[in-house]
């Protein structure tokens, strides 16, 4: 309290009215309605990523270039940015508010940006020197997998992964084709897990070379084998010659990059794995046809991925339906029947209905079908219950057996990259929660990003770390008055003559320069990046700053609550509440 | 976005009694941020007479001397003449006036000064009328608004006067319109005052919450919209002829600005196309003479 002052008559006065003394005294703070404080809350993109990454945190440290913190940002909840930033269909970006302004932050492209900087670093992930807390074994070297044995190894588990196949990456390495991922991405990503003391077992196969009671020694198990078996189509003539399943065709070219196809090939279907072999077959030089039975607007397939495959020279055939495969003169010959769209069905896709008598016929030398994966229970243990083609498990990842788990394509229907991930690292916390007896449900209430379903790690580690309302920051809580129009960055792609003739990855990974003026147009939802804009605008000068220090705190004594600094947040990243009185 | 460099001494310390989101605070914050702690103020009756606090306290830390209503540009006078007697030639007079104290009482003594080219900046810190007693209307009260004097069945009928225009005409060094939406270009018209001798004045628009009214957390949106809208344009006159505009690159209909304020709600369109036609004329006009 500074000095207040009392005159006992005149002659105490000075002879002028000055004043001796400050206003401190005076708590205008007293006069407050309405209180600011500084609380960061949930920006789409973190709430809609799959595999949990925290988005924004990880661009704001690229806007600093500070290209390192921004992996070790990203590494806390993945360890696939190299994978994910070429391959992730990014709904991220589809929930960026800047899409509704002028265009959202290419993410993905930063991801990789970030995993690629650093890679040319050599940086390693340093491995756990800390006690063991115990043996788990997981079945399955694909993204889930990995997902879990990293974050596992992270939480001090000795882990161990069996794989089937000789080499390790699961669907990362058989089913994508190299000009979408260069195997020697995910390698580096693989390597990274395995330096965390990680060991992987190839060519050990569930059922086949190990049993259930071979993996008794281990205090728990993960199981996530993926979908690999192509769905049937249930036509005639499919198990003929000349007749493959896409994802076969896809481990042919990504193992063993030899394969014999006739000059046209014929594909049906429409999602990922057809577009996939689409261009996969154009780069060995073949003429290609795709059919798929809606039109453009229902193909499940990525936006992206099915206009490169239109500039790589794939034909579609829409609303086409395949319902014999014949042969004639050494063609494969399919009829086909037209097709119509008609009402809604449960997918919220307009359904396909044939066109009586509009049978037609497409001649090939090879028929490729892929028509989606399904999963193989075949070896499953007694006690996993399937339904409707997906092993069911709790929330968790928990399944019937006690400390078995499942995750990764295995178990949803949402089949990304992305989500195999994420339930990766949701079967690792809970396999934690398991062996040390914690109470996984309140766990999960805890770290859910947003409205959840994706979960934060690093708060499961650091429970204080990044403090964040579960509020997601929508488009009208931002102020506009802050951002001029910029222009979305465009990665640069290979040219066309040369991306159709080998399998070398079509677009490139930003510079520096690129990925920083891209991180620049983040608008930051929610989370405070020090702009100081209510440090400025405040009347009162309530918002404590110090020689550079910004200390997000507000000055209660003086704050007269008039809002301003609410108001001229950019970012949503300060609240109000009404003061209690 | 960039983020916003200004400098860190406050000289408007707590306990002041502005109304909650004062614009004039935000204005008198960022002023003497620019100018620095040798500053002498000189306060015609304003709100700025209640605002520092009450005798025997000021929440000023650099040195404030209350002045009579008309008496603005005499006692900036005065107190320069004194301090250079004593040999400061170094703080930095400045009168902080009203509008009321600027365009209507005190226009005598502030024309006078500039005539003579008195060595002060005088500012003048525009919240469109008498608003600390009570919000009377005052001749820069804008056209169709609402003050207890101007009620609404017979609202202003007269526009603002031209005060900028006024200044000009006296060719004083400098004259410059700022506003609390631009910070650094109002810390920076501020700054480049400080370094010309001669009378400088600065027209600093300051939206008042209960004068206007508005929520108290609008004040820098509408200093914004008052910019944005052409209500407010910023520019800078140097020797009474030459114009630099500072443009805005987000242009909004007068509309925009207007019917944030419960001071213009009872306007109707025709009214609102009248401003707007107004405000085109006068953008038209200063246009001109940037490119003269």
């Amino acid at each position: 309290m500074s000095k207040q002052f009392q005159f006992k008559g005149a002659s105490d006065m000075p002879m002028i009215p000055i004043s001796l003394g400050d206003m401190d005294w005076n708590k205008t703070g007293a006069w407050r309605a309405q209180r600011p404080f500084y609380e960061d809350k949930t920006p789409p993109c973190n709430a809609a990523c799959p595999a949990g990454n925290d988005i924004v945190a990880f661009i704001q440290k690229i806007m600093q270039e500070d290209f390192e913190g921004a992996w070790q940002v990203i590494k806390e909840e993945n360890p696939f940015p190299g994978v994910c930033g070429r391959v992730c269909f990014h709904p991220c970006e589809s929930k960026c508010n800047r899409g509704n302004y002028d265009a959202p932050i290419a993410i993905h492209a930063l991801e990789r940006f970030v995993s690629d900087f650093v890679a040319n670093l050599n940086q390693k992930i340093g491995k756990s020197s800390g006690p063991k807390k115990g043996k788990v074994a997981i079945i399955g070297s694909g993204p889930a997998g990995m997902s879990c044995a990293y974050h596992l190894a992270k939480l001090e588990y000795e882990v161990t992964v069996f794989e089937s196949t000789s080499s390790t990456g699961g669907i990362l390495r058989m089913g994508i084709p190299s000009y979408r991922l260069p195997k020697k991405v995910l390698d580096r990503e693989i390597s990274n897990i395995e330096a965390l003391g990680v060991v992987i077992r190839t060519g050990v196969s569930l059922g086949q070379h190990l049993t259930y009671d071979d993996l008794k020694d281990y205090r728990a198990i993960f199981i996530a084998t993926g979908a690999h078996r192509s769905r049937s189509l249930h036509i005639p003539g499919e198990k003929s010659k000349r007749v493959l399943s896409g994802l076969d065709l896809l481990k042919k070219i990504n193992l063993e990059r030899k394969l014999k196809l006739g000059d046209k090939v014929a594909i049906i279907g429409g999602g990922n794995t057809a577009i996939d072999v689409a261009r996969s077959v154009i780069r060995l030089g073949k003429k290609v046809t795709l059919l798929y039975r809606r039109s453009r607007e229902e193909m499940p397939a990525f936006k992206d991925e099915i206009e490169e495959a239109l500039e790589e020279g794939v034909k579609i055939r829409y609303l086409v339906n395949p319902i014999r495969i014949g042969q004639k003169d050494g063609l494969k010959r399919l009829e086909c029947l037209r097709m119509e769209l008609g009402e809604k069905d449960e997918s919220g896709r307009r359904k396909p209905v044939p066109i009586s008598h509009s049978n037609f016929f497409v001649e090939a030398d090879h028929v490729i079908i892929a028509a989606g994966e399904e999963v193989d229970v075949s070896f499953l243990p007694k006690g996993m219950e399937n339904k409707e083609g997906i092993v069911l498990t709790q929330r968790d990842g928990s399944t019937g057996i006690k400390g078995v788990f499942a995750g990764g394509d295995l178990t949803s229907m949402q089949r990304t990259v992305a989500h195999a991930i994420g339930s990766g690292k949701k079967a690792a916390l809970a396999m934690d929660c398991y062996l040390q007896g914690k109470n996984m449900e309140e766990t999960i209430r805890r770290i859910l990003i947003g409205e959840g379903p994706s979960l934060s790690i690093l708060r499961y580690l650091h429970p204080e770390a990044r403090p964040m309302n579960s509020h997601v920051v929508t488009f009208e809580e931002l102020n506009m008055d802050y951002f001029e129009p910029s222009e979305r960055i465009r990665e640069s792609k290979a040219p066309l003559k040369k991306r159709v003739r080998e399998f070398g990855e079509v677009t490139s990974t930003l510079t520096e320069t690129m990925a920083h003026e891209e991180a620049e147009r983040c608008f930051s939802c929610g989370t405070c990046n020090e702009c100081e804009n209510c440090y400025v605008f405040c009347p009162d000068a309530s918002i404590l700053k110090t020689e550079n220090v910004f200390s997000h705190q507000v000055d209660y004594d003086f704050c007269k609550g008039c809002g301003i600094c609410f108001s001229e947040c950019p970012r949503g990243a300060i609240s109000l509440k009404e003061e209690e009185r | 976005m960039r983020k916003m460099e200004i400098p860190l001494s406050e000289n408007l310390g707590h306990g002041h009694l502005a109304c909650a989101g004062c614009g004039a605070a935000v204005s008198m914050r960022l002023t003497l941020k620019a100018l620095g702690e040798k500053t002498v103020m000189v306060f015609p009756a304003s709100c700025w007479s209640i605002v520092p606090g009450f005798w025997p306290y000021s929440s000023f830390r650099i040195p404030v001397i209350h002045a009579g209503f008309v008496t603005g540009g005499a006692t900036a006078s005065g107190v320069r003449a004194a301090l250079d007697v004593r040999g400061d030639h170094e703080s930095v007079v400045t009168v902080w006036a009203g509008d009321g104290g600027t365009f209507d009482i005190g226009l005598q003594a502030l024309s006078g000064a500039a005539e003579r080219n008195e060595d002060f900046i005088y500012i003048c810190n525009d919240n469109e009328g008498y608003m600390n007693t009570g919000t009377q209307r005052s001749s820069a009260t804008p056209l169709f608004a609402w003050t207890t004097t101007t009620p609404v069945m017979q609202p202003k009928e007269n526009p603002k006067k031209d005060i900028m225009a006024i200044m000009a005409d006296h060719h004083i060094p400098y004259a410059a319109t700022a506003t609390i939406a631009y910070p650094e270009d109002l810390l920076r018209k501020i700054d480049k005052a400080k370094r010309i001798r001669g009378t400088r004045f600065i027209h600093l628009l300051s939206p008042c919450p209960p004068g206007w009214r508005i929520p108290s957390e609008l004040t820098i949106k509408i200093s914004r919209l008052a910019v944005r809208s052409r209500v407010f344009p910023l520019y800078e006159i140097e020797n009474g002829n030459t114009y630099t505009l500072q443009e805005e690159s987000h242009v909004v209909p007068v509309k925009e600005y207007l019917k944030m304020q419960g001071r213009f709600s009872h306007l109707s369109d025709s009214e609102v196309e009248v401003i707007q036609k107004n405000v085109e004329r006068s953008w038209e006009r200063l246009l001109k003479k940037a490119e003269a």
